[in-house]
């Protein structure tokens, strides 16, 4: 592991981190290396969140920086380094809804926390959550929500996953600004995540990883 | 007249409640004991819903909007009216293409609440172009990008160039010739007529609320400067990151902005004749940026503004939307007895502590229960807010959201009413 990496990537140095990778790899580093020295630094980048030091903005920025090292350092791996993914998740912006932000930010954090997630976009509707559900067999389906009406939207996509008898199948967690633990009883959720670390830890725990 | 039975007329009466509430609602803000703790709610499509009318009918049907909010104001009682800063004629939309907005009755079923479209609306490489001169930006590049029928004023030239009387004599008349522009006026002129149309509605929706006792909460209104960037020009995406890749810039435009959120508000509250000017704010708050980041790009213009209202006799209503707990010493810091504050997610007991002497406290009861719980939640929240705060006079009861969300059962936003009534008085 390269300390100076890691700890450059996690402190939010971009023009650094940048700098760094393409001296590494001018000078022969493995590639794959890289990308696990900076999926330790999005670790603690996360570790940083749930202590109350990084907030929304951070993630962003680390998310750029990932984004940066990719680039330079994806077209030089073989194909068959691709790791194995921990588990699915189905994620989504329910019916009704067009705000991504938050979504957006879950999708990142459990992707590069080794997910396999497949994220459906806004203002999906619960029958397209079922035929995607049905295709994608996730363990975990994410329900995502800014306005009130959300509510509702989360409430008939989840009867929707049981008549389709899902269920029983996935665990259903749901987030976004006005959601807390009275809309999971009424929307009969399993669990809802206050923010994209609370969920990743969510789908560890179902799932494992 | 009708004749009350102990002699008062009608019209008498609500008079007299008209100063009950205004005088109610103003001790509250200046931590004084009112005779009983004011509601007020900042509620906009409950009103609308809960009258039975859909909220694309209200945006279209600006007589059944007044009735509508008419018949939920008497029901509701609180002690003052909201007014509308977030329901639009939808006419005037389609009139103008907006391009920023989903509607409800236009492109989102009936009831949907209408939806910002976020979007870089300026580039990350556009900043130095819009502080060089922000006028010019505004109308060849940020206006066509943000309604349909204002596109052709991206063909324009430098509007600059017309500050010469040669220049204008030439250009604004060729300019006006062109078919697309004269289209445009056309268009212009339609949504004029719609919007006074509007006005005059909501014009006499406020006499009818005064004539029924009820005093007007806030009219104008502004915005932090950050969240007029964060929020309508970069993006919050774009803005996030350049606090790390273009803070000086990012600054530079706060500090032009500054003046004119200031300006705008004056304007405002000058225009509807109330003191009360509301602030909705939305990247400030905890979760949304650090501490630290907070302190140099948000905090000071979002101050400078308040005390430039205060300055002014005018009296702040900033919504701290989202979680504010740690930012509730740099509240400290506000004048006391001068602002009112909106909170939405909050650490009660720690905000009384630490703002109890400073602001009158405002909002709180969890917007969910109103959908998802029952009158009984609702009334122990109202109940542990005036526990809290109502000892020295400043709270002011609402939801945590501004106001009952447009889902909200009726009976729990009556429960919110009762409640008031029941365990209020002092």
């Amino acid at each position: 592991m390269n300390e100076k990496l890691v700890n450059l990537m996690a402190d939010l140095k971009e023009k650094e981190t940048i700098a760094l990778v393409r001296e590494l790899i001018d000078g022969g580093t493995d590639p794959s290396g890289i990308l696990d020295d900076a999926r330790s630094a999005m670790e603690l980048v996360g570790k940083r969140f749930e202590k109350c030091e990084y907030f929304i903005p951070d993630l962003m920025m680390a998310g750029e920086i990932l984004k940066g090292i990719s680039e330079i350092v994806r077209p030089l791996l073989q194909k068959s380094e691709a790791s194995t993914k921990k588990g699915k998740v189905l994620i989504g912006t329910v019916a009704g809804d067009i705000h991504d932000i938050g979504k957006d930010i879950v999708t990142f954090m459990l992707d590069v926390s080794g997910f396999d997630v497949l994220d459906l976009g806004i203002d999906v509707p619960p029958e397209v959550f079922v035929e995607k559900a049905k295709a994608f067999q996730p363990q975990v389906v994410g329900l995502s929500g800014f306005l009130t009406l959300a509510f509702d939207s989360m409430k008939k996509t989840v009867e929707a996953l049981q008549q389709a008898g899902l269920r029983d199948k996935v665990k259903i967690m749901i987030g976004g600004g006005q959601i807390d633990d009275e809309v999971r009883k009424y929307v009969h959720a399993d669990a809802y995540g206050k923010d994209a670390v609370a969920g990743v830890q969510l789908c560890r725990e179902w799932i494992g990883g | 007249m009708q004749r009350m039975d102990w002699g008062m007329t009608v019209k008498e009466e609500a008079a007299g409640l008209y100063k009950q509430r205004e005088k109610r609602v103003n001790d509250a803000i200046r931590l004084k004991k009112p005779d009983r703790v004011p509601i007020v709610s900042a509620t906009e499509m409950f009103f609308i819903r809960s009258a039975g009318l859909t909220i694309a009918e209200a945006m279209y049907n600006y007589e059944k909007m007044a009735e509508a909010w008419k018949t939920s104001m008497r029901r509701y009682n609180w002690d003052m009216a909201p007014l509308q800063h977030a329901i639009r004629s939808g006419p005037v939309m389609e009139l103008l293409g907006i391009k920023t907005f989903k509607w409800p009755g236009y492109d989102l079923p009936e009831n949907s609440s209408y939806q910002w479209i976020e979007r870089e609306y300026m580039g990350a490489d556009e900043y130095d172009e819009f502080l060089k001169n922000p006028a010019d930006f505004t109308i060849r590049k940020l206006m066509p990008r943000m309604a349909t029928t204002l596109e052709p004023l991206e063909k324009m030239p430098p509007i600059t160039w017309m500050a010469a009387g040669y220049t204008l004599l030439a250009i604004l008349p060729t300019l006006a010739g062109i078919p697309a522009i004269q289209e445009l006026m056309d268009k212009l002129k339609r949504a004029g007529e719609e919007k006074a149309k509007w006005d005059r509605a909501q014009q006499k929706l406020g006499e009818d609320l005064n004539e029924m006792g009820y005093p007007l909460f806030t009219y104008g209104v502004t915005y932090c400067a950050f969240d007029w960037i964060s929020d309508c020009l970069r993006g919050m995406k774009g803005s996030m990151l350049d606090m790390y890749r273009q803070p000086d810039k990012l600054k530079a435009t706060i500090e032009l902005l500054e003046p004119m959120t200031i300006e705008m508000a004056i304007a405002s509250a000058v225009k509807g004749g109330i003191e009360r000017v509301f602030l909705p704010l939305h990247r400030g708050a905890a979760g949304f940026m650090n501490d630290k980041q907070f302190a140099e790009f948000y905090w000071p213009s979002l101050k400078r503004l308040i005390l430039a209202l205060i300055d002014k006799a005018l009296t702040p209503v900033p919504f701290f939307e989202g979680e504010y707990t740690p930012r509730l010493a740099y509240l400290a810091e506000l004048p006391p007895g001068k602002v009112l504050g909106h909170f939405d997610k909050i650490d009660r007991r720690k905000c009384k502590e630490v703002l109890g002497n400073v602001m009158c406290f405002w909002g709180n009861v969890p917007s969910s229960l109103f959908i998802a719980g029952t009158p009984e939640q609702i009334k122990e929240h109202v109940k542990e807010l005036i526990d809290i705060f109502a000892d020295n006079g400043g709270l002011i009861i609402d939801a945590s959201t501004t106001g009952p969300p447009p889902e909200a059962r009726p009976e729990n936003v009556e429960a919110m009413t009762e409640a008031v009534f029941e365990y209020g008085k002092n």
